[in-house]
């Protein structure tokens, strides 16, 4: 690949950047937020989001609003501007926009999964899937009994095809193998994004790979975390680990091994960017180890838009807007529940 | 029975009663505060792991309670209740207890159990429900089923409380008769 984006970039997507850059900058503010955070009901928080760029999403909604109504609007609004993305996108950008959704995919046909497991009907799960990762086999993912059942059957045509290698056997699917399927796919399709960003070079590849190597030893750490106390044996919390960041094949070895909180932090101070992040934690705010990594997230999505010319910003602007509606639902949420001694834990973004 | 006497019993019952009405009034605030707890670190959660991966969706309509009310007589005729685990190590669904003068209809209800300790179960123990959102679940759904757990325990406490609140005042009202009918010492 010629090393001068520059030149070739604007030609196929030159209009999109130019347009992401203006979503971008109408993510909310400081102020917004602090506005937003002295609302006393949902009803307020829908007056002062009008006044944003989030318009009248609300329009439209019954009383009384809830926390989960606004959730699903902001999704469906961030859904159809990614696909007016895609929709006008040339390859390979398209591509990498078709990876962008595979996440929440592998996220839907989880939801799917265990709402069989739990005897839901279909349609009301459809109803509470992520639109982003929206696919047309979605409905018959429930019939699979094993995965490659699932593979075979329904699967088979969907841009998550590839990230089965690892994930073919014959167990049933309960919680356990539920649980291991789904970070294993996650597992596979990291590693096959990472692949591309590094193959298409250039400039996405010095802004995305970083992002993507930061994601797999996230997704790791709190692997090991959560799985303190629980039946998933060392071995298989192993295997779950993405190899494409840091952290391997040391610290993953070191973290597999890892039995408490101390452990995993010891493994941490090893690595110059981990030993602040993991100073963080606690504290007299409170911090968990999941917001650390959120914040840290947020600060390096943002520098993705301090250069040009390359596809992280679109994958920068969907996490940043994420982080965006997880802030507004965490408001939403102490606001509902009356309870606003930590309303103000969101992370500010601009 | 002589005045004086019952004089001396209605202010000792009188004062018992402000003692459980004491006691009632901080085990309701640490009720309170527990079941907050509870809900803020569901939501901590739901930020940690998406909106949608902790509600309704994940559990299904039918369930094993993982508690129930041992209702019991103590001596002196009152019901007592208490909140016991069938067996199972990690608790968090309760059952509505019909004595109790409010309702934890916050949390899924289910059908409720009364009547002396059951014998163990014979069959397998119920799920945990934290294992409904899967096997790695953040470290609030744990807190939250804690705070919960905790908030059963002070439930049964209150509901007895209550009970012997009542006995105390129907006997207050009882004792405060017989005083009246009492000819007046001279």
């Amino acid at each position: 690949m010629l090393e001068c984006s520059e030149l070739y970039f604007n030609v196929d997507h030159g209009f999109l950047e130019g347009l992401v850059r203006g979503c971008k900058a109408s993510l909310l503010t400081q102020q917004d937020y602090i506005n937003l955070a002295q609302c006393e009901t949902l009803e307020d928080l829908k007056i002062h989001l009008q006044t944003t760029d989030y318009g009248n999403f609300l329009a439209n909604q019954t009383n009384p609003l809830t926390v989960s109504k606004i959730d699903t609007e902001m999704r469906k609004r961030l859904c159809r501007e990614f696909y007016y993305f895609r929709n006008n996108s040339l390859e390979p950008l398209s591509t990498f926009f078709t990876y962008m959704t595979c996440s929440y995919m592998i996220d839907n046909v989880i939801l799917l999964m265990n709402g069989a497991l739990q005897k839901k009907s279909v349609k009301e799960i459809l109803v509470k899937c992520h639109p982003l990762g929206r696919f047309t086999e979605m409905e018959a993912v429930n019939i699979a009994e094993t995965p490659s059942d699932l593979f075979n059957a329904v699967l088979v045509e969907t841009p998550l095809a590839p990230f089965f290698q690892d994930c073919m056997s014959e167990n049933t699917l309960d919680e356990l193998n539920i649980e291991l399927l789904r970070n294993k796919l996650y597992k596979s399709y990291l590693e096959a994004f990472y692949k591309f960003c590094k193959n298409h070079g250039d400039v996405t590849a010095e802004v995305m790979c970083p992002i993507l190597e930061f994601e797999a030893d996230r997704r790791a750490f709190i692997i090991t975390l959560n799985s303190f106390g629980t039946e998933l044996s060392k071995e298989d919390r192993e295997t779950l680990y993405p190899t494409i960041g840091k952290l391997c094949p040391e610290g993953l070895r070191l973290l597999a091994q890892a039995e408490d909180f101390d452990q995993m932090k010891r493994v941490a101070d090893h690595y110059g960017v981990y030993k602040p992040l993991f100073e963080a934690v606690g504290g007299n705010g409170g911090k968990t180890l999941e917001d650390v990594f959120y914040e840290h997230e947020v600060q390096i999505n943002v520098l993705a838009f301090n250069r040009q010319f390359h596809y992280g910003v679109f994958y920068a602007y969907v996490k940043l807007k994420e982080q965006e509606m997880r802030n507004i639902v965490w408001i939403a949420e102490c606001i509902s529940q009356r309870h606003r001694t930590k309303i103000n834990s969101y992370i500010p973004i601009l | 029975m002589a005045a004086p006497d019952l004089r001396a019993q209605l202010d000792s019952l009188l004062l018992q009663l402000f003692r459980d009405l004491e006691e009632l009034e901080a085990k309701r605030a640490v009720l309170n505060a527990r079941v907050e707890e509870g809900w803020l670190s569901l939501a901590k959660a739901r930020y940690a792991m998406g909106a949608k991966s902790v509600g309704p969706l994940q559990y299904a309509s039918r369930m094993e309670p993982q508690a129930c009310v041992h209702v019991s007589e103590a001596q002196d005729g009152l019901q007592e209740f208490r909140v016991v685990r069938p067996g199972a190590q990690t608790p968090e669904e309760v059952g509505p207890r019909e004595a109790a003068s409010f309702s934890l209809s916050l949390l899924p209800g289910l059908r409720r159990r009364k009547g002396p300790t059951r014998p163990p179960e014979p069959s397998e123990a119920p799920q945990d429900p934290l294992n409904w959102f899967g096997i790695l679940v953040p470290h609030s759904l744990r807190q939250a089923q804690a705070s919960f757990w905790d908030g059963l325990q002070l439930a049964a406490d209150i509901a007895s409380l209550q009970n012997r609140i009542e006995w105390g005042r129907s006997q207050l009202q009882g004792l405060q008769e017989k005083l009246k009918l009492e000819p007046r010492a001279a």
